[in-house]
């Protein structure tokens, strides 16, 4: 066999160059029976990059709970599936871009827009939503402000350019996250009746490999090892190519696929993610257990001087690899050239198991993929028990903070960003295109309508960092519960969940134990919904100089409602009356400074989540059943906050609170949890809530123009809004 | 005096824009084999001379003009 | 003479004749609005078909022809510069020219001013990002085939969402547009700085028309106002 690419490189340097250590080499060597030879190298180091292999997590993630009546595919492909029933599919993920998009904001968040939706269409499921989770440092930090506008700009150039709304969005901000910053993109599509999903794995010998898309470039060429290089670094030229998203073909690429998958013309479709061609080919080999030879010199190129390790690697946007029978290739080419795409064979399906690579006629590789995809590193990481009780609440304050004046406060909340409007980042996503969107980012969850049946699909993010700073039981037990509720009180049932698990490196203990204790906290809330975790992603190593994020398993659940008339409101009308509904797990809560700089004020206790699972599901029915026309979860800064954001035309005027908030104090304290729900015929939601046995207060009636709490607060509605939606301006 | 800052994508860097042009010029019959585009900065300078203003104008281009991850500038006397 | 063809489709539905009219939807690489277009045409019992932009088609075939938003070509160059420079465009200005309604939503309202179908030009909003938002629109004009259902002074409630909607024309233009009735639309709270606040505007014989706000997203009362229907429901 032909070596092409050897070089001078000692093997410490080549260790360096391809993020491999010394065991990791021997095994290499143990599974090839000898040393890794010319592009083999990279190959393992591609495949076996925590990014590909999750070798440090894939122990823990087999412990979610992933399958019920619903669910059609929960592992081994792009994205999870569920059946919804009347004939509908819908397939949804969420995917970290942290790091690129530090590098180039706009650029960084652009692809990973492209390539959560790649995920999806890829599956043969329309993108119908998308929503965005974003963390951000203190907005003084270096570059903090460009970054915001980078990232903004870049999922909004992708995201309305393709033509998917965005009908959601979480962004939070916090110190920990000033060199690493958080870009974590959701995206939802559909199977509507007689759509069949399309799989990744490849089948048939003497079928053919089929590269779709763009052409490669350097883009992203051992994109991994750009974190470990300074920044300073005059050499601008000789740093990785900075991957550049075009969301013109990916639109492109996604009718054209549609339209091959459609027609039943490929056994086989997967897109060129991280490491590009090698880990899309090898996988496909790889679950379908068959062979593929692969003429390296056919993959059509930007860039003439690419070597065949530098093809292999390449992570530019926009490709996808597609496996056909032979006399299906000229529809599937008069297809991608209508759309003014190109699709070019680069190989076929080989009898028995091995991928054969080859550059000009001669064979420079010939491997089993299984040493790479199935044999790849699995590392049971150390970790702790977490410790119940106090010892596992790191940043518990019992500092009793003052409040001097209710409105003071309250607008100080409103203009700060932590509290104020995210209008400035939202509208400058198109959260409309499509036509089917009943609930935009202005609203507590995002609704789209499903074309065929009419019903309505209900998105909300979760992860409150604040509260994984707290504790990660708590922290990851609100991550799943507080979507789950944002959900219900609209009156849509939880069907599933995805994560994207961001955290430090799981070299360290202290993190493994936040990472596993996440991992197991979700899927035991997943459970107790009934709503399994579909899909998801890990990103490790989110730290800078040793010093971590805070660990943050953002998370996106989807529910459905029979219907999108009618959905209760963000906002009290009209001649309502107010309750408010409890169920007491947890009191926290704090000022500003205390809750998101420093400890947070919390009692020593942990959350029951079977009972708030099954409060949960209480309020689903009674937000169904009772003539619901307002409803809200009351979440950071508590009562008078979301009393202030619920009130844009009609207030409220509370004139008796209930026996648990006895201070100025505690109007800001988060009790959790707690929902408002407004009706016009009160009697029959309590006649309901007693029915079911739950804890609520009727706290007034609606009012127009004015907001009053008892003695503590009587204020117009005017200036609590303009402090709401015109703040973003004067902070960044 | 006038000075003039060309700002393009770097070669190796996709150039999306140009891309879409080139297919289409070439669809409608035009023979172009690339395309690519960029930006034209004109920047009224005080400066004695060429060679004084391509100093300052190089700092501000450093400064903000251009991204060096994605594109390369040229300073042109007008 | 003016808007015949609209006045047959009128004529035959005031008559009671079971009559579909047939929309053509065109579709460019990058449009991104088509699928909604089709299902609000049928949702008013029009029978609506896509038009593909390197195909010409037979102007008697259609009715109407909605030219719907997007991104066409990646908005490169400039919004709407390649489109209007495809196969399908030569059939669209015949069909104008005949008298045919045309109706430009979006980027399709940039690709009929880059042909000229429409005057005036969309420049990148006075603040240059995006703008999605629910705006208030006043109907300026109603002697159109396509707001024929509103009435002058109408408000009406209307989502935009552009990056280049700031209408701007010279100034003879722009006062040739006013005094010869052709502003279809003005935005209550102008928020992309458009010329007179414009939202939409018609060609001289009132037979083509340019909006920027989406009617077809504002169609019943889930999406946040159904008062686009006008728009379509007279097909």
């Amino acid at each position: 066999m032909a070596i092409k690419i050897e070089s001078d490189e000692t093997l410490l340097q080549k260790f360096k160059k391809y993020r491999i250590n010394q065991k990791e080499y021997d095994m290499m060597c143990g599974l090839l029976k000898r040393e890794p030879q010319g592009v083999e190298l990279a190959l393992f180091s591609a495949l076996w990059s925590e990014h590909c292999s999750y070798k440090s997590s894939k122990v823990h993630l087999r412990k979610f709970f992933n399958k019920n009546h619903r669910v059609l595919v929960s592992e081994g492909e792009n994205s999870g599936v569920i059946d919804l029933g009347e004939g509908e599919k819908i397939s949804f993920k969420m995917e970290s871009h942290n790091h690129p998009s530090f590098i180039e904001p706009y650029q960084g968040a652009a692809t990973g827009v492209g390539g959560i939706l790649r995920d999806i269409f890829t599956m043969g499921a329309r993108p119908v939503m998308t929503a965005n989770y974003l963390c951000f440092g203190d907005k003084e930090a270096p570059r903090m402000k460009s970054l915001v506008e980078g990232v903004v700009g870049g999922i909004s150039g992708y995201g309305n350019c393709v033509g998917v709304p965005a009908v959601t969005g979480f962004t939070e901000f916090h110190p920990s996250y000033n060199k690493n910053i958080l870009v974590n993109a959701f995206a939802l599509g559909v199977l509507y009746p007689g759509e069949e999903l399309a799989l990744s794995k490849a089948h048939g010998v003497g079928n053919l490999v089929v590269y779709v898309g763009a052409k490669t470039g350097r883009d992203g060429i051992h994109g991994a090892s750009m974190a470990s290089e300074s920044f300073d670094d005059k050499s601008a030229q000789n740093r990785p190519t900075v991957q550049i998203g075009d969301p013109f073909f990916e639109k492109l690429l996604i009718e054209s696929c549609l339209e091959v998958i459609r027609e039943d013309l490929v056994v086989a479709i997967q897109d060129m993610g991280a490491a590009g061609l090698t880990s899309s080919s090898f996988e496909m080999s790889s679950k379908g257990q068959v062979g593929l030879k692969m003429e390296l010199d056919k993959v059509p190129l930007r860039d003439s001087t690419l070597t065949p390790e530098d093809i292999l690697l390449s992570e530019s946007q926009e490709r996808m690899l597609l496996v056909c029978e032979p006399k299906k290739l000229k529809r599937i080419q008069e297809i991608f050239h209508r759309w003014g795409l190109d699709a070019t064979t680069i190989g076929e399906v080989l009898p028995g198991k091995n991928i054969q690579l080859f550059w000009q006629n001669e064979k420079i590789c010939e491997i089993d993929p299984d040493l790479l995809v199935e044999n790849a590193p699995k590392y049971e990481r150390p970790y702790n028990l977490r410790e119940a009780g106090s010892k596992g609440r790191k940043n518990r304050g019992s500092s009793n903070f003052e409040v001097f004046d209710v409105k003071e406060t309250l607008e100080e909340i409103l203009s700060s960003e932590y509290g104020t409007s995210r209008n400035w980042i939202f509208s400058q996503y198109d959260q409309r295109v499509g036509s089917q969107t009943a609930m935009d980012c202005s609203s507590s969850i995002g609704v789209t309508r499903l074309e065929h049946s009419k019903r309505g699909l209900g998105l909300s993010l979760g992860c409150r960092p604040y509260l994984m700073r707290l504790d990660s039981q708590i922290g990851a037990a609100d991550s799943v519960l507080y979507p789950a509720l944002n959900l219900a009180i609209k009156g849509f049932e939880p069907l599933a969940l995805t994560d994207c698990l961001n955290f430090a490196s799981p070299e360290n203990p202290e993190i493994m134990t936040e990472f596993v204790t996440s991992v197991e906290t979700i899927s035991e809330v997943c459970k107790e919904l009934n709503a399994p975790v579909i899909s998801g992603n890990v990103s490790f190593y989110n730290e800078t100089l040793g010093s971590p994020i805070t660990s943050t398993p953002a998370t996106g659940m989807v529910g459905m409602r029979a219907s999108v008339e009618n959905i209760p409101s963000d906002y009290f009308g009209e001649k309502q009356t107010v309750y408010l509904v409890c169920n007491h797990q947890l009191e926290t809560g704090g000022k500003i400074e205390e809750m998101f700089k420093n400890k947070i004020h919390a009692q020593d206790k942990d959350i029951n989540i079977k009972d708030t699972a099954s409060w949960i599901l209480d309020l689903l029915d009674i937000a169904n059943d009772s003539n619901v026309k307002m409803s809200k979860t009351l979440g950071k800064f508590g009562l008078a906050y979301a009393l202030s954001r619920a009130s844009t035309e009609f207030g409220v005027v509370c004139d008796k609170l209930p026996n648990f908030i006895k201070t100025k104090e505690d109007l800001f304290r988060e009790r959790m949890y707690e929902v408002l729900f407004a009706v016009e015929n009160g009697p029959k939601l309590e006649d309901a809530l007693r029915s079911k046995n739950l804890q609520f207060a009727k706290l007034g009636v609606t009012a127009k123009d004015k907001l009053i709490i008892e003695s503590y607060l009587n204020t117009q509605l005017a200036n609590l809004n303009e402090k709401y939606k015109n703040s973003w301006e004067n902070l960044f | 005096m006038k000075i003039g800052v060309k700002v393009l994508p770097r070669k190796e860097v996709l150039d999306t824009q140009g891309r879409t042009v080139q297919s289409s010029l070439s669809e409608n019959g035009f023979s172009v084999s690339n395309c690519t585009i960029g930006k034209y900065i004109v920047l009224d300078v005080n400066a004695k001379n060429f060679e004084e203003a391509k100093t300052q104008v190089t700092k501000m281009a450093e400064f903000v003009l251009y991204n060096p991850l994605i594109e390369n500038y040229e300073v042109e006397q007008l | 003479m003016k808007w015949s063809s609209y006045d047959a489709v009128w004529t035959r539905k005031t008559k009671g004749y079971l009559f579909m009219s047939r929309v053509g939807v065109v579709r460019f690489l990058g449009t991104n609005c088509d699928r909604d277009i089709i299902q609000a045409a049928r949702e008013f019992g029009a029978k609506a078909e896509f038009l593909w932009f390197q195909d010409q088609f037979n102007i008697d075939d259609y009715d109407a022809v909605v030219l719907p938003g997007g991104f066409s070509y990646g908005d490169y160059l400039r919004t709407g510069a390649l489109s209007a420079r495809t196969p399908v465009m030569k059939s669209v200005r015949e069909f104008s020219q005949k008298g045919k309604p045309v109706l430009g939503i979006c980027n399709g309202f940039q690709i009929l001013c880059e042909s000229g179908l429409l005057p005036g030009v969309l420049m990148r909003n006075q603040n240059m990002k995006f703008i999605d938002q629910w705006e208030e629109l006043e109907i300026v004009d109603n002697k159109n085939p396509w707001t024929q259902r509103y009435s002058v002074g109408q408000k009406i409630k209307l989502p935009i969402a552009h990056g280049e909607g700031r209408f701007f024309a010279e100034n003879d233009t722009v006062k040739k547009i006013k005094d010869n009735q052709q502003i279809l639309a003005t935005y209550t709270n102008n928020p992309n700085g458009s010329a007179y606040d414009i939202a939409g505007i018609t060609n001289d014989k009132k037979n083509v028309v340019g909006l920027m706000p989406h009617p077809e997203r504002a169609l019943y009362d889930w999406m946040g106002s159904s008062l686009g229907k006008g728009f379509f429901s007279w097909l």
